[in-house]
């Protein structure tokens, strides 16, 4: 590889962690509760049930998805497969779920519940 | 130079998902600076549309807890201790109707009064018992106090707790542990009562049969010593454990849930395994339900990222610690385990039993504590309880990236969801000082009145923290009151 192609691999390497971890992307407030944003709408089947996932597995370290032991996680864009990909490898401080915590479809559910949080 | 590169990639994405935790420094609520007086403004307070909330008393020293007589008078309880090892006069205090306070009883140096509540013409105090043990205390409307029960091994780092009445007459209380999670170390030395006592150690409520885990430390006992020294579970500090050991069940004991006549007399045990049942309410079935704050990352046995627990409390049932975490063993797989750190063993090579599933887990470090149900649809959530959250102590407590608590959230104890019900107005969470406004700062206790008409919040004041331990500063509680609109308003 050609030192200008390295450049901007290296370079596209510090963007991409800038974004997802929020420091460059100017993601605003995380603040998701009813009090500050209103009531949410879980109303359809795979948010609620991603709702519930959440709650029994994400937001003691994320509670409503602010940042409390870990990093607020309702207000960065991260895409669907980067969510999957944290939950599963568990990267940092951040443990690990394994299927026979998360199921497939319950991992869906979640990315789903996640994505309309931050909409929210 | 891909496979470098690819790893750089990963690597900066792993960075950026993990938002840098080992990199950042903890900044807990208590972590800032504060300077009297403390400004005292509800409308820097959010709680849903249809609710108002508003200030009745102001400039309480550690207030933790709140009951009304059979007029339907409020009287809050004031601590007399708090973490810092700050003492002052426990006090029950009468709230007027002006927002002024008229002392009914003074206790002594024995606090801290950690919560009350009032039941056939007689107010119930727990005294936390620092210095002498835990008790719990009958006074009168007259201000006479005589104890229920008295030697509880509350002198370490948690108190004496409740009380609530049941149905069936008894009186209610929790008894914490002594330590984090079972092995007197530096971290109990910090809070101070470790070199006051340094026998006392955790007491379990039935035999327990132990791996013999020891946990080698400094002799903080001898400070110029330059030998190490070993200490095991349910140990006084100093002393070693052996494989198979048994130690001795006896009541009363820590980490439980026990109950007293009326009219005073032995305790009797109701459930164990808790770590500290802070808050006791029953809901409008007559169910019991207990918080219990969780795991901190202290000490010689630390735990990483453990909620606090609600537990539907359930007679003769052993709800886990100092080996699991909800339905959760603390070795199973990376959950529970400190970063540059082992994830902690277990102590017990026999489990008294396996813990059920808990009714709700709020969040690591929140500190969710007092309690209550609604009972009245008029105020609306009927069945739901109410729990203050008095906001982390970090970095006494462990390590956060922002602060976690502070507010009052309300539960379905039948889903485990967790919502907030009030809570500080900004971009980000925190108690007041912090967020330099005039909102909530330590919510400690949540009390329906008897009709259930109002939701009165127990606000402690302002505590600090540094490395260096806990700071509170006196004459800072506040009494908040949260009331339904009235329609059109």
């Amino acid at each position: 590889m050609k030192g200008a192609q390295m450049r901007r691999v290296l370079m596209l390497s510090i963007a991409a962690s800038l974004v997802v971890s929020g420091w460059g992307c100017g993601c605003g407030s995380a603040r998701r509760g009813a009090p500050v944003a209103g009531p949410f709408d879980d109303s359809q089947p795979h948010i609620a049930r991603g709702k519930k996932v959440f709650e029994e597995n994400c937001s003691q370290c994320h509670p409503g998805g602010e940042a409390g032991l870990g990093p607020a996680i309702n207000n960065k864009p991260l895409p669907g497969f980067l969510i999957k990909f944290q939950v599963r490898k568990g990267i940092g401080a951040m443990p690990s779920f394994p299927n026979e915590h998360i199921s497939d479809s319950e991992l869906d559910d979640l990315v789903s519940y996640l994505k309309a949080l931050r909409r929210h | 130079m891909k496979k470098f590169l690819g790893a750089l990639l990963a690597l900066s994405l792993a960075g950026g998902l993990s938002g840098c935790y080992k990199m950042r420094s903890s900044a807990g609520g208590g972590q800032t600076e504060f300077n009297r007086p403390r400004i005292v403004n509800s409308n820097d307070i959010a709680v849903p549309d249809g609710y108002r909330i508003e200030s009745i008393a102001r400039e309480l020293t550690f207030p933790t807890g709140i009951a009304f007589d059979g007029r339907g008078r409020a009287y809050v309880v004031e601590a007399g201790y708090s973490y810092g090892e700050v003492w002052t006069t426990p006090r029950l205090l009468r709230i007027e109707k002006d927002g002024t306070t008229s002392i009914v009883a003074e206790g002594g140096k024995n606090g801290p009064w950690t919560g009350v509540t009032f039941y056939k013409g007689n107010f119930y105090v727990a005294e936390g018992g620092e210095l002498d043990g835990g008790r719990i205390l009958k006074i009168t409307p007259e201000g006479d106090i005589s104890p229920l029960v008295d030697g509880l091994p509350s002198k370490g780092d948690h108190h004496t707790n409740g009380p609530a009445v049941g149905l069936d007459g008894m009186l209610y209380f929790g008894v914490g542990v002594a330590t984090n999670s079972g092995v007197v170390g530096e971290d109990n030395f910090q809070f101070g009562w470790a070199r006051r006592y340094p026998d006392f150690h955790d007491i379990p409520c039935r035999d327990v049969k132990l791996k013999g885990l020891n946990y080698e430390t400094k002799d903080f006992l001898d400070p110029a010593s330059k030998e190490k020294v070993g200490t095991g579970a349910f140990s006084p500090f100093g002393r070693k454990t052996g494989p198979g050991e048994v130690i001795k069940g006896a009541v009363p004991c820590n980490g439980a849930v026990m109950r007293v006549s009326l009219e005073g007399g032995p305790p009797e045990l109701v459930a164990w395994g808790f770590r500290n049942p802070f808050g006791l309410a029953f809901s409008p079935e007559g169910k019991l339900f207990a918080t219990d704050n969780s795991y901190d990352e202290r000490g010689s046995r630390p735990v990483f990222g453990a909620g606090d627990l609600l537990w539907e409390v359930k007679e003769g049932q052993w709800y886990g610690w100092p080996d699991f975490h909800g339905e959760t063993a603390l070795d199973e797989h990376d959950h529970y385990k400190p970063a540059r750190k082992e994830k902690p063993g277990l102590v017990f090579s026999e489990p008294p039993g396996r813990p059920p599933k808990p009714a709700a887990v709020f969040a690591v470090h929140s500190s969710s504590d007092g309690l209550d149900f609604s009972r009245n649809s008029g105020f609306g959530f009927k069945g739901e309880a109410f729990v203050a959250q008095f906001g982390d102590e970090a970095p006494t407590t462990g390590k956060v990236l922002a602060p976690v608590g502070f507010k009052v959230v309300r539960v379905n104890v039948k889903t485990g969801s967790v919502e907030e019900f009030a809570v500080n107005k900004g971009k980000t969470n925190g108690p007041a000082s912090k967020l330099k406004k005039g909102g909530l700062e330590r919510p400690i206790a949540a009390r329906f009145n008897a009709d259930g008409t109002a939701l009165y919040i127990v606000d402690f004041g302002v505590l600090l923290h540094d490395e260096e331990g806990a700071h509170p500063s006196t004459a800072t509680g506040v009494v908040w009151r949260i009331t339904k609109k009235e329609p059109g308003r």
